[in-house]
């Protein structure tokens, strides 16, 4: 196989791992050692080149070959089934769309959630039940590492360079959901985003940590809670718009769907009544002010709302679409929001899975 | 035992920085308005020139949240001799 990489000797493994903390090439954590064997594996059962490029990843600009992603998700603990989903997930990434340069250099605390879908998801035992933002799955864990180290190490998303998030969030060392498509009545994400039913698919999207919402009993009560969650003034979604990212449990999708309610008429509510008016909006400041100026001079902030009138309420997002529902967690009293970085970017992008 | 580097090699062979202009007075400095902080962004405007000599040129960057656009790098390099290419929040 064409491998091209820096080949290092090392004695032990206590070596190698030091040597890894000493070059910078990790996390903060150990990692699993990216030997020529355990790289060749990975990169085989894609059927791929192992030079072919994903393109530059912002905002240092290594490219993002297969036999690179392929190293750091051996270091994040992948297997090669995982590695298709780390690959689906780099693929979004580097969407313009998304705007990785600005979510890896913003101040803000947002990093890329990786969401996957489709029969995969269960195949490869991804977690989309209780502790789904958690710990305790490989899967999980290993392609949410693998994608963070290949920012680390081919972009640059380290913190004490171009990675400029002033407090960050745990998603850095991973963040990685599968959604529960089994105990869910409605369609799921990337269905709604285009992709073919029973296909298997990643969504990237720039978010923070998940909020609790505290989300149970009939749908207007569950409304009522989680509109109150969506339109917090210290969220950059109130200010900006942007997108933002609603996780219900399958116990309160089964409540709504029970009830009548699809989920394109929980979105609709959601953005029709999770607004504030703009004069509470106001109060918080010139800065705010002068990052809703510059959204609305570049076209991002919808003009149809009258800024001027202190009644005016204004949304979290521009459009109900820009408001994303997962179904995920355990069946319970606990939602999630998941606020964007605005309308600067980190918006979702969904891209099919390649299975080999 | 045998691993292999995460990373790509560091460029050598990138540009090299023009020289620093020796003082502020009498040249021609870029203030790049990156519409994140507009009114710390004119007061530096203004300090540059009031206090400094400079001639500043501000060119306004549509996005803070993005790559400067390749026109605007290129009119700064061919009418400054130093640049502010941004402000931080």
């Amino acid at each position: 196989m064409n491998l091209i990489s820096e080949r290092l000797d090392v004695d032990d493994y206590d070596e190698a791992v030091e040597l890894f903390y000493q070059r910078h090439w990790t996390d903060g954590l150990p990692v699993v050692l990216p030997t020529r064997r355990r790289v060749e594996a990975m990169i085989a059962g894609t059927g791929r080149d192992p030079q072919e490029s994903l393109g530059p990843v912002p905002p240092k600009g290594g490219p993002a070959t297969v036999e690179k992603l392929a190293i750091n998700a051996v270091m994040g603990g992948c297997l090669p089934a995982h590695f298709p989903v780390v690959l689906a997930a780099l693929e979004a990434l580097l969407d313009p769309a998304h705007n990785l340069n600005g979510v890896t250099q913003t101040t803000h605390m947002c990093v890329p959630l990786v969401i996957v879908n489709g029969p995969i998801a269960r195949e490869l035992g991804f977690n989309s039940r209780d502790g789904v933002f958690g710990n305790g799955y490989r899967a999980n864990a290993a392609v949410g590492r693998a994608v963070r180290l290949a920012l680390w190490n081919l972009g640059g998303a380290v913190p004490w360079d171009t990675d400029k998030a002033t407090l960050s969030h745990p998603g850095e060392y991973a963040f990685c959901i599968a959604e529960e498509e089994e105990d869910n009545p409605w369609a799921p994400l990337h269905v709604d985003r285009g992709r073919p039913p029973g296909s298997d698919a990643v969504t990237v999207f720039a978010c923070e940590g998940p909020h609790s919402v505290f989300c149970y009993g009939t749908p207007e009560e569950m409304l009522h809670v989680l509109t109150d969650s969506m339109c917090g003034l210290g969220n950059n979604n109130m200010h900006v718009m942007g997108q933002m990212l609603v996780v219900l449990n399958p116990l309160n999708a089964e409540e709504f769907a029970k009830r009548g309610w699809s989920k394109t008429d929980v979105r609709r509510y959601l953005w029709e009544h999770a607004r504030r008016p703009i004069a509470e909006v106001r109060a918080c400041g010139v800065v705010h002010e002068q990052f809703r100026k510059m959204e609305r001079d570049a076209g991002r902030y919808p003009l149809r709302y009258d800024l001027d009138n202190p009644t005016t309420r204004v949304p979290v997002s521009a459009e109900p679409d820009d408001i994303h529902i997962v179904v995920a967690g355990g069946r319970s009293y606990f939602a999630a929001v998941l606020p964007g970085w605005g309308g600067f970017g980190g918006f979702a992008v969904t891209r099919p899975i390649r299975r080999a | 035992m045998e691993i292999l580097s995460p990373v790509w090699p560091e460029h050598g062979g990138g540009r090299s920085a023009s020289a620093r202009p020796r003082a502020l007075a009498g040249a021609t400095i870029a203030l790049v308005d990156d519409n994140l902080d507009i009114p710390f962004t004119t007061h530096l405007e203004a300090l540059l020139g009031r206090e400094h000599g400079a001639a500043v040129r501000r060119l306004v960057k549509p996005s803070g949240t993005a790559p400067s656009p390749d026109a605007l790098i290129d009119e700064a390099a061919a009418t400054a001799s130093a640049a502010v290419v941004g402000i931080g929040l």
